[in-house]
């Protein structure tokens, strides 16, 4: 019985390698969701922390009012240089994220001792505006303490005294925090591709073999109905399984490509832990393809199995697309639930966190407890009379 | 060696088989003649194991065609109701599919492929991909892989509707041949000539009851009708109508 099982998975996998939809499904529809979070990524990347490492340009307009601000200024880094003439329009029309304008009377209340004016043209509506208003007012909060400090101590205070808080700024570095929640775009990208991957294949071997009228035929061979439910259902697990693979190390090599030192997934992508998303997943995609055989085998037609199946791939993913706006925190009890429990530990396992071995066995084994029931289910329809005639 | 029994099947409220007996011998070939929906497609599908009947028993080889289901079906070779192929699979992979799921393997296969495309002479098209064939290029190789597993008794559901006068003599010289050669054959058809011309011995069926079946002669002198279209209207009730 085997050997015809493998005669019957070998021929199924065959021809639908020659099915140019079969290929599209597994090997370049899962190539989207990387491509898709690739360019997320390298846009995110840009503007986030590329940009604070260049040196703050910042146009000036007064400068002549304050020698002492803009060599402190320059002290401290920035590169200041000549405003425009209309400084307003220059930075809601994008020429400059930000540009300082010191009014004429800065320089007597400044030398009276008086808080003195200055004003910060820009636009908070643009990111790098956002970027650039924190770089400002960070330096000018440093001129800001700085002249107070002489001021005070001019006066014999101890500056200790006026100082109840000392803060000192722990920086987590930005990129890891976005590349955390980016992360969390991989799980519900994951679940999509692995309904999808087998579809095509499920549909063809089942509701397309009935409509083409092979099936009859192949019905009357020596095999038990269930083994030729299985050949094909094993085909269509390869296929899964490809699209699968095809995904994770797809999203290997792109975290690959826009990653930089402040930004990096290297722990998210190893080998390894391919392996080890491939191991604990493969209940899942068996669970997935057994639905597949079960839509498609109910079905009168190719066209109403298309209409179901395609819609099929996002209800699973809907969790993870949720979870990446409130992250939950995996529990075991959790685990017993397919998909859910797949979806928390996708999400362990690229964001590299510990992961429960008992978690993992206990997400497998309930799993793989479903899609042996969904086989059964699947060898009973495969027995009814109706197979040949559609529902 | 067909034999069945007291065959009944309905669907629904649709009485497909009646009380059906009858029997097909080895080196015989035997047709199953009927209007449309009397009922012999319903009969051979029992015969072939897709359809499980409601009770009475169809023997193959002496296996029953339920409880012995692989026991028949290594014993049968069928082009069913359905016969399509896959686009995608040549007309030699076809075969080859179906001899691998009866067991052959090798080049014993091979040669029994290339021989099936000699005697059918398929050898222009074997190669080809079943996408765009023929009516009779599709029926060829349904033929091819129902015979390749060489089998003693053979089930031909209207095997040559559709066809040209020429391949429609390829067929039914194949068929005689294998007949020849002991083999059990079993066809139905609804087109009377090829019945009459083909068969050794024929089985009138209508609304699911077998009206009356032997051979030509045995079948004239039942009915007093001087030709088989009579004897067929007259078994069939319809010759007042008609």
């Amino acid at each position: 019985m085997w050997r015809r099982i493998l005669v019957v998975f070998i021929k199924e996998a065959v021809d639908n390698a020659r099915d140019r939809r079969s290929l599209l499904v597994a090997l370049i529809y899962p190539l989207m969701g990387p491509i898709l979070l690739g360019l997320l990524v390298s846009a995110i990347v840009d503007v986030v922390t590329v940009q604070p490492k260049q040196k703050l340009v910042l146009p000036v307009s007064g400068m002549e009012h304050a020698p002492g601000l803009v060599s402190f200024l320059r002290e401290h880094g920035v590169q200041v240089i000549a405003a425009p003439a209309d400084p307003e329009k220059s930075v809601r029309d994008g020429e400059h994220e930000g540009i300082l304008i010191i009014p004429a009377g800065y320089a007597r209340q400044f030398s009276a001792e008086q808080p003195a004016t200055l004003h910060v043209v820009v636009n908070s509506s643009r990111l790098p505006g956002l970027i650039a208003v924190n770089q400002i007012l960070g330096v000018l909060g440093a001129f800001n303490q700085e002249t107070w400090t002489e001021r005070i101590s001019a006066r014999g205070v101890d500056l200790k005294v006026l100082q109840p808080l000392e803060i000192k700024h722990i920086n987590v570095a930005a990129g890891k925090h976005i590349a955390e929640f980016l992360l969390f775009m991989v799980p519900p990208l994951f679940i999509f591709n692995l309904f999808m991957g087998g579809v095509y294949l499920a549909m063809d071997t089942t509701s397309g073999e009935r409509e083409r009228g092979s099936l009859e035929p192949l019905l009357v061979n020596p095999v038990a109905r269930w083994g030729l439910m299985f050949g094909k259902y094993l085909a269509a697990l390869l296929y899964t399984a490809v699209a699968v693979a095809v995904q994770l190390i797809a999203f290997a090599l792109i975290f690959k490509l826009v990653e930089t030192p402040e930004l990096s997934f290297t722990s998210a992508m190893s080998p390894i832990v391919i392996i080890g998303i491939l191991v604990t997943t493969l209940p899942l995609m068996m669970v997935a393809v057994g639905v597949q055989v079960i839509i498609a085998t109910l079905t009168l037609s190719y066209k109403e199995a298309q209409t179901y199946l395609g819609l099929l791939p996002l209800v699973p993913a809907i969790p993870g697309m949720v979870m990446v706006f409130a992250p939950v925190h995996a529990q075991g009890w959790m685990m017993t639930i397919p998909i859910f429990s797949q979806t928390l530990l996708l999400g362990q396992f690229v964001r590299g966190e510990p992961i429960a071995m008992t978690n993992v066995l206990m997400s497998m084994s309930v799993s793989g407890l479903i899609a042996a029931g969904l086989l059964l289910v699947a060898a009973r329809l495969y027995e009814r009379e109706k197979l040949i005639f559609g529902n | 060696m067909i034999e069945v029994r007291g065959l009944n099947k309905s669907f629904r409220s649709v009485r497909a088989l009646d009380n059906a007996a009858f029997e097909a011998p080895d080196g015989c070939i035997t047709g199953i003649i009927g209007p449309n929906g009397a009922g012999k497609t319903t009969a051979l599908r029992i015969l072939y194991t897709v359809l499980r009947p409601d009770s009475g028993t169809a023997t193959v080889d002496g296996f029953d065609t339920v409880t012995q289901r692989a026991d028949v079906q290594s014993r049968i070779g069928v082009v069913p109701d359905g016969r399509g192929l896959y686009p995608r699979l040549t007309a030699r992979e076809h075969i080859r599919y179906f001899g691998r799921l009866h067991g052959l393997v090798g080049s014993a296969l091979e040669e029994r492929i290339d021989e099936l495309a000699g005697i059918l002479r398929m050898s222009e098209f074997i190669e080809r991909r079943a996408k765009g064939f023929s009516k009779g290029q599709v029926r060829k190789v349904a033929l091819a892989r129902a015979l390749v597993h060489d089998p003693q008794n053979i089930l031909l559901d209207e095997p040559t509707n559709g066809l040209d006068v020429a391949s429609s003599r390829a067929v039914h010289g194949l068929i005689q041949t294998l007949r020849d050669r002991g083999r059990c054959i079993v066809f139905c058809s609804h087109i009377m000539q090829e019945v009459a011309a083909i068969s050794d011995r024929i089985i009138v069926i209508s609304e699911g009851r077998i009206m009356a079946q032997g051979t030509q002669p045995e079948l004239q002198d039942l009915t007093g009708e001087p030709d088989i279209e009579s004897v067929f209207l007259s078994l069939t009730g319809e010759l007042e109508s008609a």
